[in-house]
């Protein structure tokens, strides 16, 4: 059985790992890829803690964030092909319109 | 080699996550973004790895069907539909790459040392707890314990994720679809 540590540990690495990616890349795709990322280490938490505590409440609230990571993906993908379609760019820096 | 197996699947757990960050580091890291998709994929199978490990089965096969079925593809398709190779010779980074590189690093540094005794103190190194059903005397699929908090204890925030869903779902098409239809 794994520890509490080995889990936290992981689980920080791969947040850590999302949000470097969300600050450094230009694509509008590997962000929305990194967001996705950190959800799934605070999924990783939510299960390992349900272990922890004996109760089954922090898996059946993983599965809700699973389907709140489906839908802001659906979303930002819309958002992504609109703005291709739009101004025929997906890198964010290209995309300055509330620049003064 | 016996031993080696079996400290292998022992540690089943650790070599799962650090094969996780592995693909999430790909992901970050690779100049094609078909390539951050696989790694992404990569990551996203070996996360429903450690959810096995964790038994939590039913979450590790949802996990398998939802990102490995689902959002990976879309993914994939929307790379495909969106022009990308427009954009090789350009810097696949933005320009506060170090800042940015620099204070996570720190941020690391700050909260696992505020959180070191959390980590690595002794309390954390006990194994985890067996899981609820047998504890509790009843012996229940994992799917089934699964359920019942979902349909019981979490039926509100359960109802108002159908509703966001759709509302995703009516949102996403309204802004993919062209003007001229």
């Amino acid at each position: 059985m794994p520890s509490p540590n080995a889990v936290l540990i992981i689980s920080f690495l791969l947040f850590s790992t999302g949000v470097a990616g969300i600050l450094i890349r230009r694509n509008a795709l590997v962000i929305l890829m990194c967001a996705e990322l950190m959800l799934n280490a605070a999924n990783l938490n939510f299960i390992a803690f349900a272990r922890h505590s004996g109760s089954v409440g922090g898996q059946a609230f993983a599965l809700m964030v699973m389907g709140f990571a489906a839908a802001e993906v659906a979303v930002g993908l819309a958002i992504v092909v609109a703005l291709y379609r739009r101004k025929a760019t997906v890198q964010v820096d290209d995309i300055n319109l509330l620049k003064g | 080699m016996e031993n080696l197996l079996i400290s292998l699947a022992q540690n089943l757990f650790p070599i799962f996550g650090l094969l996780a960050v592995g693909g999430a580091a790909l992901m970050v890291a690779s100049r094609q973004a078909v390539h951050s998709v696989l790694g992404f994929l990569f990551a996203m199978l070996c996360v429903a790895g450690c959810f096995l490990t964790l038994e939590a089965e039913f979450l590790g096969i949802a996990q398998l069907l939802v990102y490995a079925g689902g959002i990976v593809v879309l993914f994939l398709f929307v790379v495909m539909l969106v022009e990308l190779t427009k954009y090789k010779e350009k810097d696949i980074f933005q320009k506060q790459t170090k800042v940015a590189l620099l204070a996570v690093a720190g941020g690391l540094l700050v909260v696992g040392g505020a959180l070191r005794n959390a980590l690595f103190g002794p309390a954390a190194k006990e194994a985890l707890t067996l899981r609820p059903e047998i504890t509790n005397g009843a012996v229940l699929g994992n799917a089934q314990a699964v359920s019942r908090g979902l349909f019981a204890d979490f039926l509100l925030p359960f109802e108002i994720l159908s509703i966001i869903l759709l509302v995703a779902l009516v949102g996403a098409v309204v802004l993919a679809k062209t003007e001229r239809v």
